[in-house]
């Protein structure tokens, strides 16, 4: 919005202004006298002369009528230009108002009258009285000339009526034909001078959106279209659906398509999607389409009506479906030069500690070892090379080559499952890795191969659907290890993807009274995961019934929590559509109502910055309980979680969490680290570091505990020395306790995740779209660690893998025509916002020049620093085409 | 006949030809030729799961040209090692302790840490632990009265179960044994048993110890505590007035180190404990004169204790009052100069090869030039193996009957082990605390229950000064050298 000056003021300001300027000009002897002979020569002629015009106008002789109105609509036009101050003319005619107010009153009908209007409805701009809105009344009343000419305040203070206007003629239900006449006039007029912002306010106000369309071009779309996104934010729904479809329209209208793309993936409308690719013919283009779903996330089948040839079909829905992901990946790590693997030794550095640097060789304890299968996989995620597990198993060495028998029972599931983990991305060579241990008869080991074989295709579609294949063999096996590891391999695997032969395999578990509660908590988890943000009644209906079937003590189980949380993930940022679901988890048992209740809404409004809900969860989080309640978790996590898509709100949200943290009750504060590492997830801000340093030498374990599996988050692929030294820290100060350890080592892995070239953060193409698998599985770890005893620290360690959904390289990859990375200079640096702004501001700040592939660090951006090429996408994050500049010149 | 490609790992074979009349096992078994995969661990990937042996290919659908995808390995299938793996998790609790390098706190009982860090410093000399656990109830000597030998017993099962425990240890039996034995530490202040003064506690203990560890035969050679422990001083006493001059010697468990306002180090303090003025009846001039008394060090032990006195009585206040003057003391302590004439001779030489051996690890050539090369030779070669720390540690071996016998030597040079201190103004109040250096070289702070590590330089700043803990009886351990 863009409200007009107040007219009074600036006009006071103005003249006591010149007042005070002109006085040293003047002839001394004349200082005291009256004000009005301050004036210079020339404007005391003027003054004259406009106070003659006043005269005549009232004259009854039409000619005379006539030629004054004409000379002093030219005198104002002539100088309402400038906009400092109020202009001469209209100043001097500000007493006659009245007069000529009451002239025009009694004026027969005529062109003079118009004319007389016209001249008013300028003056008002200066003299109307607040909400009087005299100066679009007799706008409307005129002789509709050029709305222009009277100059740009005047456009703007008319735009600012009409508004009003238009609320008060809605609320009496009278016509606003001839209103929407004048905002046209005003739009084409906005759209002309660079104050798109302006028209889309006042498009906005009047709830016309679609004129935009008529009046955008080539020159101002861009600044049009990037308001409109970027005022979406702040918009109550469905205005900002409104919204974005224009700006999409825009998009498309200009051929600007990856912009349009960026537009249907955030509306979550495949039919747009579609469009992009009908409208768009040029192949290079869509592959670069390719690559932008391929980051989302999503699942998507290219049909023959978007890409006819069969064979570039296949290429592009290969893009479409990772599998070069993890090449790009390797080229990355190349290049960076930290393909070398590293242990936990790398990562502990023990020996930066005093004191306790040499502990001796002592026994090995099973707890430390897992910690250390669980650094190794994150550290090494991606790099298809380790020293612990892929190392060729040396019978005579014992010690390297058989790292998997140094985890104890359960802990070789994840050992097993961390090949997946560091072989991620790459299908084939995974599958073979893996393939040795289905062959064992011990459980456990065969459990962590099927979660590898998830996790190994996690992100990644194959036509073969290995991961389909093998594991649906062994989701009916009759341990539960291996059926859980099966379930939650196909929930990683498949997540998001919607597939109707995984439903049909895991429903009938749900609902199978023989079923184990881990089994089917598993189930109900991998459920929510493949159909996250899908809305699908039947999934949502099993999970409903299997909460129903749960005995009173089964409720009571830590892991009875992922029941809810696989509910919820069915409507993740899906809004109102949770509302019938919603209403059946009233009727549910109390002891998990509650518990369910924040959990749907939550995640229905996750990522949404929904100001009310958050406002919900805030008093939910405030109330002091009686024992044995357990909901508050949820919501405290539910405030990150619609919090965290937009800077302002999330920035609310941290302070709001600080009172919470000295208010609230103690399971209030165990959440509370954790919602601090969702809303800076990847993106570590010194100032939440140091309340979660803080918070992790609290005297209660579980929220020192929950702290630092924070700091691990908010550090989370980063290598961020600052974190990596508190850790270092809290790794000696908390030596004897087994537990604290466990998470002190776990969070070291996560921070130096895929040795920082990964991000947990699921929002990218600069923080607009947020993709609902990675945000499916942070949250689904977040809800475990909200009991971190009965699951993390205890035999459901492999949840830990559920992150996995979140990590994606944080690079910038350019690649040329045939899709071979090529190295090119670009700009990094921090990302600034120039939404509205004049001109063609600088997009980033403080950049240093590097060459592809680049790392991108939160907040940052990239931009190309040489002209040979031309980069198929605006958004320079993740795989970028470049196209050779056919205008580009050698210097 | 059916014609696919099968991509195995990141191979891809094409052109297999599939003759759908027969069972797929024979597909496999084309496959064994190519990859040498055996047939039963091959996993073919077909829509809508794996394809078995026995299936039916025209209602796996498989499409002329299609791609299979086949997983398997013809590597060795992973077994689980031999021995199994231990898991310190598993271990009894004794072997966890050992695992942590350290052994277990003590509980405070009430106003105990007194005794808590007694028994925590003495609890650190080997040698001790084993001449306890010798002891025995058959073994005792007569003159050993029933309370000495329950205290005996009590501070060896004590010592027994810091070793083994890896939680803190509450040492009810003991304090109710040393109760028992010196009722001064039963004294109740409020309903609460009081404070006590540290020194009292150590030197009690002792002294018990070394009563009921005397060998039967009771000579001078077996009191292992005596052995340990024991100071034999050769003291002057000269009186000015009359000319008199008589010598005595006397056997003390621990030197003082008096603290004047000249004294800033630990080696001046101990300077000034070894002079004093004693006033006895002359018999020379038939009253009593002022004596002067100048003691020197006469045999050396392997555990020399230095107690600060910084606590007198004060009179006006009618308690006792603490000096918190600063008082350095060295890691390493060289006690050669307040040693006799005689024990000087014994000593020079072990010295004389101690400094060789350290001129020799700092690469230094030794001095001596008479010697041939040859000598030099062997010396370079022995020096590395008879570093100082681990000369002392074979010493300990050798048992704690004779310190100078089958070629170690003292050398008067001795190493900073176990710190006692106080914190507080007074000695029947504040906090006592043990610090104790470990076989590892590790500092190990024992307040009460809670061991914690230590910096080494941190131990060094415990000299007081000022309200931080300062050190009150400090131990070292001779350095041994081999000859």
């Amino acid at each position: 919005m863009a409200p007009g000056p107040d007219p009074n003021s600036v006009g006071d300001g103005a003249k006591r202004d010149e007042a005070t300027t002109k006085v040293p000009s003047k002839d001394p002897k004349k200082k005291d006298d009256k004000k009005e002979e301050d004036l210079s020569e020339e404007d005391l002629q003027l003054k004259q002369n406009l106070e003659l015009y006043v005269e005549r106008v009232q004259d009854p002789n039409p000619e005379l009528q006539k030629a004054a109105l004409e000379s002093m609509r030219q005198e104002i036009r002539a100088s309402t230009s400038s906009m400092t101050s109020v202009p001469k003319p209209l100043k001097f005619l500000r007493p006659h108002y009245g007069t000529l107010k009451e002239f025009h009153k009694n004026m027969a009908e005529s062109d003079l009258k118009k004319l007389l209007a016209d001249i008013l409805s300028v003056l008002a701009l200066t003299m109307s009285a607040e909400g009087e809105r005299e100066s679009l009344g007799y706008r409307l009343t005129g002789s509709e000339g050029d709305i222009g000419s009277w100059g740009h305040e005047y456009v703007r203070n008319l735009a600012g009526e009409i508004a009003e206007e238009y609320t008060v003629r809605q609320g009496e239900e009278s016509s606003i034909e001839d209103l929407m006449d004048l905002v046209q006039q005003i739009v084409a007029f906005h759209m002309k001078h660079n104050a798109e912002t302006e028209a889309v306010d006042l498009l906005m106000d009047v709830e016309d959106l679609d004129l935009l369309l008529e009046h955008v071009d080539r020159t101002n779309f861009r600044r049009t279209c990037n308001y409109l996104t970027s005022a979406a934010k702040y918009l109550p729904g469905p205005d900002d659906m409104l919204v974005l479809d224009i700006a999409y329209m825009i998009y498309i209208k200009f051929e600007e398509y990856p912009n349009a793309l960026q537009i249907a993936l955030f509306l979550d409308n495949m039919q747009y999607v579609k469009q992009v690719f009908t409208s768009c013919t040029d192949l290079l283009r869509k592959k670069q389409f390719c690559y932008m779903i391929s980051r989302h996330g999503i699942t998507f089948e290219l049909d023959p009506e978007m890409v006819e040839n069969d064979v570039d079909r296949e290429m592009l829905q290969d893009i479409v479906n990772n599998t070069k992901l993890s090449e790009g990946y390797l080229t990355l790590a190349r290049d960076i030069e930290v393909m070398e693997a590293k242990t936990p030794e790398d990562i502990y550095k023990a020996h930066l500690l005093d004191g306790r640097a040499s502990s001796g060789p002592s026994a090995d304890s099973a707890r430390q070892n897992l910690a250390a299968t669980f650094v190794n996989a994150f550290v090494n995620a991606g790099f298809g090379q380790d020293k612990l597990m892929t190392v060729p198993s040396d019978s005579t060495s014992g010690s390297a080559g058989n790292w998997l028998f140094k985890n104890k029972e359960h802990g070789k599931t994840s050992a097993a499952a961390s090949l997946g983990m560091i072989l991620l991305w790459d299908v084939d060579a995974g599958l073979t890795h893996l393939d040795k241990y289905f062959h064992t008869n011990d459980n456990p080991i065969i459990a962590g191969a099927l979660l590898g074989v998830g996790i190994v295709n996690c992100g990644i579609k194959n036509d073969c659907d290995p991961a389909l294949a093998l594991l649906g063999e062994y989701i009916d096996k009759e341990d539960s290890s291996v059926r859980i590891g099966a379930i939650m391999g196909l929930g990683i695997a498949y997540a998001g993807s919607q597939n109707d032969q995984i439903k049909s395999s895991l429903s009938p578990i749900l609902n199978d009274a023989k079923a184990p509660l881990d089994v089917i908590a598993f189930a109900a988890l991998s459920l929510g995961m493949i159909y996250v943000g899908s809305c699908n009644e039947e999934v949502a209906q099993s999970i409903i019934f299997a909460l129903m079937d749960r005995s009173e003590a089964e409720l009571g189980e830590a892991l009875t929590r992922f029941l809810p949380l696989g509910l919820g993930l069915l409507y993740l940022g899906k809004q109102e559509s949770v509302e019938a679901t919603a209403e059946v988890s009233k009727t549910f048992n109390e002891k998990i109502r509650k518990y369910c209740d924040m959990t749907l809404l939550s995640c229905a409004y996750a990522g949404t910055g929904n100001v009310l809900k958050v406002q919900d969860l805030l008093a939910q989080c405030g109330e002091h309980l009686e024992k044995g309640d357990n909901h508050q978790g949820p919501a405290v996590l539910g405030l990150a979680m619609v919090a965290m898509s937009e800077e302002l709100g999330l920035d609310m949200a941290i302070r709001s969490l600080e009172r919470v943290l000295q208010y609230g009750e103690q399971n209030v504060r165990r959440a509370v680290p954790l919602a601090l590492g969702l809303l800076c997830i990847s993106n570590p801000k010194v100032t939440v570091m140091d309340t979660l340093s803080r918070l992790s030498h609290d005297t209660d374990s579980e929220v020192a505990m929950s702290a630092i599996i924070s700091l691990g988050l908010i550090g989370a692929g980063t290598n961020n020395a600052r974190i990596a030294g508190m850790l270092r820290n809290l790794s000696s100060y908390y030596y004897k306790d087994a537990s604290l350890l466990f998470c002190v080592r776990i969070a070291q892995g996560l921070v130096h995740m895929g040795k920082g070239l990964l991000t947990l953060s699921p929002f990218h193409s600069e923080r607009l779209l947020l993709s609902p698998t990675a945000l499916a599985g942070i949250v689904t770890l977040l809800h475990a660690c909200l009991d971190m005893k009965s699951i993390i620290l205890g035999k459901y360690h492999f949840v830990l893998y559920f992150l996995v959904l979140a990590m994606q390289p944080r690079m910038m990859l350019t690649v040329d025509e045939n899709l071979k990375p090529i190295s090119v200079p670009v700009r990094v640096g921090q990302a600034v916002d120039v939404v509205g702004q004049a001109g063609r501001p600088k997009t980033i700040t403080g950049f240093q020049t590097h060459s592809t592939p680049v790392l991108l660090a939160a907040g940052e951006r990239a931009e190309l620093a040489t002209d040979k090429y031309i980069p198929l996408s605006p958004i320079l994050e993740g795989f970028i085409i470049l196209k050779e500049n056919p205008d580009y010149r050698e210097e | 006949m059916l014609t696919v490609s099968v991509k195995w790992q990141k191979k891809v074979f094409e052109g297999i030809e599939i003759d759908v009349t027969l069972p797929p096992y024979v597909f496999k078994a084309q496959l064994y030729d190519l990859t040498g995969v055996p047939p039963e661990r091959q996993k073919i990937m077909v829509k809508g799961g794996l394809l078995k042996d026995d299936a039916d290919w025209s209602a796996i659908g498989v499409k002329d040209g299609q791609k299979l995808m086949m997983m398997g390995t013809a590597d060795e299938i992973v077994k689980a090692p031999e021995k199994a793996i231990v898991f310190a998790e598993d271990l009894p609790e004794e072997e966890q302790a050992t695992n942590l390098g350290y052994s277990a706190g003590l509980v405070n009982l009430g106003n105990t840490c007194y005794m808590n860090s007694t028994v925590q410093c003495l609890k650190s000399v080997p040698e001790l632990k084993s001449a306890l656990s010798n002891y025995s109830l058959a073994g005792r000597s007569n003159d050993v009265d029933q309370t000495s030998h329950m205290l005996t017993v009590a501070t060896r099962e004590l010592f027994g179960d810091l070793d083994r425990s890896v939680n803190a240890v509450s040492p009810t039996q003991f304090w109710m044994t040393l109760r028992k034995k010196f009722p001064q530490f039963s004294q109740l202040q409020n309903g609460m048993h009081m404070q006590q003064d540290a020194e009292e506690c150590w030197t009690q203990l002792l002294y018990t110890l070394s009563q009921s560890l005397k060998a039967p035969a009771s000579s001078e050679d077996s009191d292992a505590v005596k052995a340990l422990f024991g100071v034999n001083l050769r003291s002057r006493v000269h009186c000015q007035e009359s000319g008199e001059e008589s010598s005595e010697t006397e056997s003390v468990y621990s030197l003082k180190c008096h603290i004047s306002h000249e004294v800033n180090h630990l080696h001046e303090g101990l300077k000034h404990g070894l002079k004093g003025e004693l006033e006895k009846t002359s018999p020379a001039l038939g009253r009593t004169a002022v004596y002067l008394k100048e003691s020197l060090i006469d045999s050396l032990p392997r555990y020399l204790t230095v107690q600060f006195v910084r606590f007198f009585w004060k009179r006006e206040t009618n308690q006792k009052a603490k000096i918190l003057r600063k008082v350095d003391y060295p890691l390493e302590l060289d006690i050669f100069d307040l040693c006799s004439e005689d024990l000087r001779k014994k000593l020079e030489a072990p010295r004389q090869k101690l400094r060789d051996e350290e001129g020799k690890k700092l690469g230094l050539q030794p001095k001596s030039s008479s010697k041939d090369s040859d000598v030099k030779m062997t010396d370079a070669a022995e020096a590395p193996s008879n570093e100082g720390g681990e000369s002392s540690t074979a010493a300990q071996q050798e048992g704690a009957s004779s310190s100078s016998e089958k070629g170690t030597h003292m050398t008067g040079i001795y190493d900073l082990v176990t710190v006692l201190t106080h914190k507080g103004r007074s000695a029947d109040s504040g906090h006592y605390v043990a610090w104790v250096k470990q076989e590892s070289g590790k500092w190990i702070q024992y307040d009460d229950s809670h061991p914690s590590i230590q910096r080494e330089e941190d131990i060094t700043k415990l000299s007081g000064g000022g309200d931080w803990h300062m050190a009150y009886i400090i131990m070292y351990k001779a350095r041994f050298v081999s000859m």
